[in-house]
């Protein structure tokens, strides 16, 4: 891949607030702009476009990260970016002439006197002001202001052009020509610019590329839409375009979800003081706050995925003042789900689908607002086929397909959940090996518990379930591992932290300190000096017993048998594992809409923003004492080549084998109370 | 405030033309209050016997040699009012031409250097609101003259605002005209003349507006306690004279110096806006 034009590298930039603390107006700003191309900053007020504007002209540094120009770093303001600044910015007591003679004069010293004269002629020109050389800005309309800004600008030919906001103070009419102009300009002229604005129209009729910011604070790209219309283009002609009013509807979509998440972020805030005040006044709540600490309740299923949780509580690493832990033990994710909507517990640790399950309300219940602020673990899923069917000769994707053709029954496998993580990927594989998993695949939701006395009773013929219960089966010569995630999706969210908004804002600190905790913790699990004490820490009884002590054990072998090689060990900390990626939601809203579990939202950029939280994982991760490393906005790359981007998941869905496209309607997220229960459930003791 | 003008035909069309004509509408006001005030003047003096002249008196008394005269020389202190003003005016002129000379290179050396503006600050703050007549004795002891004193209390007195508005001026450059200058990498020459200047003028030519007005306040004062001539001195003169007509004198000098004092400051305020063309629209 050729070196872009311009870099926005992993770009942060805060302002010191005069009472103490910082605003961060924008967050991990990573875009790349190829020469020649016209891109476009839209999004609400606050969202800090003009912010990376002034950063791309250099007028003001990031604090973090960089922005390199054809390969130079931008450290300071430059002819060869120039501004046109959103209130024109000529010098009132120059003349027309003088205005764009003050760029010319100064950034040509090269040329001769003669040569400059004529360049500020054709500048003139270009713009149809040559009859207003010699008026002052004061005698011209906004429109002729605005044309001398943009030939003042391009008088001395910069190679990056950035417009402010450049036609918001003008009619209809002018706006209009002035457009039309300044597309024919940049495009004769062949210059790369970048522009600031807040009118849908404009955008889609100028750029190749839209990127929209999310709201500030910590604004971000939240989505960046490519538009596809031939240049060169005339107004009329794109709104012909068939794709106009689609793309058109789409930003103004973005917009509209931007703005009911701003509302709703200060409804939660309203809430959560609220509910903070009254829990202060009666002394009870969902989450007791006694004198220093919060009591959390965590469900969870034993599991290895939960190794962190059980690292941290053997270790100690929740922070006891900030948090005092009581962990609660569940034996299906039924009714942990339940657990958590009545309000028993406050958090848990989940699979990655379910906290859009429960937002979405996918498991029959109301929409219930979830949150994940982390990934606690990703990876360690494995299909264990039954022995007698692996051995008749089926060994991957292709023969088990060959194999189900000569057969009536569907094969019956098991998952943990419906509509879980593990299932998506069981599907996704399935569709990939040419297998319909709707008519050819019959799933059973069972314990993880259950899955190997199931097996061994001969009522599934396999299950996908976490590495440590495939080791089991295969130890015992009752199951082959048919695939792994590492070839349908290696690095796969697998365990997420999953709470209710609500709560979520009404105890910011403990969350915090719990993610940090994880995280902490999480590192640990990955470092291999530790594995043994880990398999005796979860050969306890409350974790996973002492019968899986020798499974893991083996497992860490160097020379594991019976297919065990494939599988790969979860991984909790390194390559960014805690980080909670939309994108990698916006892959799972896919699989759900796939499946015709839900129609595809159109509100997705809401809905995911409002789920996953990576500024709270930052915040995490800084008081774990981990370096915050930012999401480089790049699609995801699953096993089967196909590449995920988050900025087209519908275009991704039909590239997908099998099923048609879904239909796409917006899923809105009522705001709903948390309902909270203060006696903690019975706790289940697993099997 | 014309009654009857809806009655149609007037007997005297001329005049109600002339009445309703833009300079007749501008001064009719004016002319009508300041009559209104001479009259109450002349009419309070009827009952007053300790002789204080009305403004009939002050005109019949002073008409010769004093107005119709101005510019007469009897030698030492005695001379007219027109050539007292000259010595006056040849004070503030040195004086306040210093002032602004000094005020507005201070005033761009304190707005464009962070540390100076913050460190000069309390010190401008508290000198500016000494009275001029207070820097007289200072002034009499350094100079030991006078003529040189007087200038140098309308230099102190003049320079504070004009220092304080060339550096508020410098400091409140529209942040997009720096910009400007700061994209296309202006050298400080360049800086200081296209945009320096121009955008700071109309706030130095208020700081010497307002400088102009506090140097003729200065100035009168200063020639009172201290001088051998000039229009301060006169008044200060006559008063001590004591004579039939002295207060006559004095209030003649009295509106001298009013009509003198707002003419220089319209004459600056022309000159601002004469250079500060364009300005900051």
């Amino acid at each position: 891949m050729s070196r872009p034009f311009l870099r926005v590298d992993d770009v942060t930039r805060s302002f010191e607030l005069p009472g103490g603390g910082c605003y961060v107006a924008l967050k991990d700003i990573d875009l790349a702009i190829n020469k020649g191309e016209f891109v476009s900053l839209i999004g609400h007020s606050g969202c800090g476009k003009s912010t990376l504007l002034n950063l791309l002209a250099g007028l003001d540094q990031a604090n973090t990260g960089g922005i390199l120009m054809e390969g130079r770093q931008i450290t300071d303001p430059g002819p060869d970016r120039m501004v046109v600044f959103q209130n024109y910015s000529l010098l009132p007591w120059q003349t027309v002439r003088q205005n764009i003679g003050l760029a010319v004069n100064n950034v040509l010293r090269d040329l001769s006197a003669t040569e400059r004269s004529e360049r500020i002629d054709t500048s003139m020109q270009l713009v149809g002001l040559s009859q207003a050389a010699d008026k002052l800005p004061s005698e011209l309309s906004g429109g002729m202001k605005q044309r001398v800004a943009i030939a003042r600008a391009l008088s001395i030919r910069p190679s990056l052009l950035l417009l402010d906001e450049p036609f918001g103070a003008l009619d209809a009419l002018t706006r209009g020509n002035l457009q039309q102009q300044l597309m024919q300009i940049c495009q004769q002229a062949g210059v790369t610019a970048v522009m600031v604005t807040h009118d849908v129209n404009e955008a889609l009729l100028l750029s190749d590329r839209i990127v929209c910011m999310t709201n500030g604070p910590e604004a971000r790209i939240g989505q960046i839409v490519t538009v596809p219309f031939e240049r060169p283009r005339h107004r009329l002609e794109v709104m012909e375009h068939p794709a106009y009013y689609g793309l058109r509807s789409e930003l103004i979509g973005f917009l509209q979800q931007q703005r009911r998440l701003r509302q709703r972020r200060a409804e939660l805030e309203r809430q959560a003081e609220q509910s903070r005040s009254t829990a202060r006044s009666t002394g009870s709540a969902g989450a007791v706050a006694t004198a220093r600490a919060t009591v959390v309740r965590l469900g969870y299923l034993p599991g290895l995925d939960v190794a962190p949780l059980a690292m941290a509580l053997a270790r100690r690493l929740f922070d006891p003042a900030a948090l005092e832990l009581a962990p609660v033990s569940f034996a299906t994710w039924e009714r942990l789900e339940l657990a958590l909507r009545e309000g028993q517990i406050d958090v848990a640790i989940t699979p990655a689908s379910t906290p859009l399950r429960l937002t979405l309300g996918l498991d029959g219940a109301p929409p219930w607002p979830a949150i994940t602020p982390m990934t606690v673990s990703r990876n360690g899923n494995a299909l264990c086929l039954a022995r007698p069917i692996g051995e008749g000769g089926v060994v991957d994707g292709a023969s088990l397909r060959d194999w189900l053709a000569g057969r009536d029954q569907p094969l019956s496998v098991a998952v943990p959940q419906r509509q879980g993580m593990t299932e998506l990927l069981l599907r996704h594989w399935l569709a990939g090996s040419g297998i319909d998993p709707e008519a050819r695949v019959r799933f059973v939701p069972l314990a993880p518990v259950a899955m190997q006395g199931a097996l061994r009773n001969e009522r599934i013929d396999a299950f996908i379930a976490g590495r440590y219960r495939v080791a089991e089966a295969v130890q015992e010569r009752q199951g082959l591992v048919l695939a792994s995630d590492r070839e349908i999706w290696d690095g796969h969210p697998e365990k997420v932290l999953c709470c209710h908004e609500a709560w979520a804002a009404a105890h910011p600190e403990a969350l915090l300190a719990l993610c940090a905790a994880l995280m902490r913790a999480g590192e640990r699990c990955d470092d291999s000096s530790q594995r043994e004490a880990m398999v005796q820490m979860l050969s306890q009884p409350q974790w996973l017993g002492s019968r899986a002590a020798g499974a893991l054990s083996r497992q860490f072998e160097a020379r594991p048998e019976g297919g065990l090689g494939a599988l790969r060990f979860n991984h909790f900390h390194s390559d960014r594992a805690h980080v909670s990626n939309p994108a990698e939601g916006c892959w799972i809203l896919t699989q759900l809409s796939r499946w015709g579990w839900c129609p595809f939202p159109s509100n997705r950029v809401e809905i995911l923003s409002q789920i996953y939280r990576p500024d709270l994982c930052e915040r995490a991760q800084e008081l774990a004492g981990f370096a915050a490393l930012p999401l480089p906005r790049v699609a995801i790359s699953l096993a089967d080549g196909l590449h995920f981007d988050q900025d087209e998941p519908l275009a991704y869905l039909q590239s997908l084998p099998g099923r048609p496209s879904p239909p796409v309607q917006a899923l809105p997220v009522p705001l709903s109370v948390q309902s909270t229960a203060t006696s903690p459930p019975s706790p289940t003791i697993p099997g | 405030m014309t009654p009857g003008s809806l009655s149609g035909q007037s007997s005297r069309p001329a005049l109600r033309g002339w009445l309703r004509s833009p300079l007749a509408n501008q001064i009719k006001a004016p002319l009508v209050c300041i009559g209104l005030t001479l009259l109450l003047w002349q009419l309070l003096v009827q009952f007053n016997s300790a002789g204080f002249p009305g403004p009939v008196a002050v005109i019949r008394q002073t008409w010769d040699p004093y107005i119709i005269n101005p510019f007469f020389d009897d030698g030492g202190t005695s001379k007219g009012l027109g050539l007292q003003l000259l010595i006056s005016l040849q004070r503030v002129a040195v004086g306040y031409s210093l002032a602004a000379i000094v005020g507005i290179g201070a005033g761009l050396a304190i707005g464009l250097n962070r540390f100076l503006r913050r460190g000069f600050d309390p010190l401008i703050q508290v000198l500016r609101t000494v009275p001029p007549l207070a820097w007289l004795p200072i002034s009499l002891l350094l100079f030991q003259q006078a003529d040189s004193a007087a200038i140098f209390v309308i230099f102190i007195t003049a320079i504070w605002p004009i220092i304080i508005n060339t550096a508020v001026g410098i400091n409140e450059i529209p942040q997009d005209y720096n910009n400007v200058a700061r994209v296309l990498r202006l050298s400080k020459r360049n800086y200081l003349i296209d945009i320096l200047m121009p955008a700071t003028a109309p706030y130095v030519f208020t700081g010497l507006r307002i400088a102009i007005g506090l140097a003729w306040l200065a100035i009168v004062a200063a020639e009172m306690l201290k001088a051998d001539g000039g229009i301060g001195f006169f008044i200060w003169d006559a008063y001590n004279a004591g004579g039939d007509t002295s207060t006559s004198q004095i209030i003649l000098a009295i509106v001298v110096i009013g009509l003198v004092g707002l003419a220089l400051d319209r004459l600056v305020g022309a000159v601002g806006t004469l250079v500060a063309k364009g300005g900051r629209s």
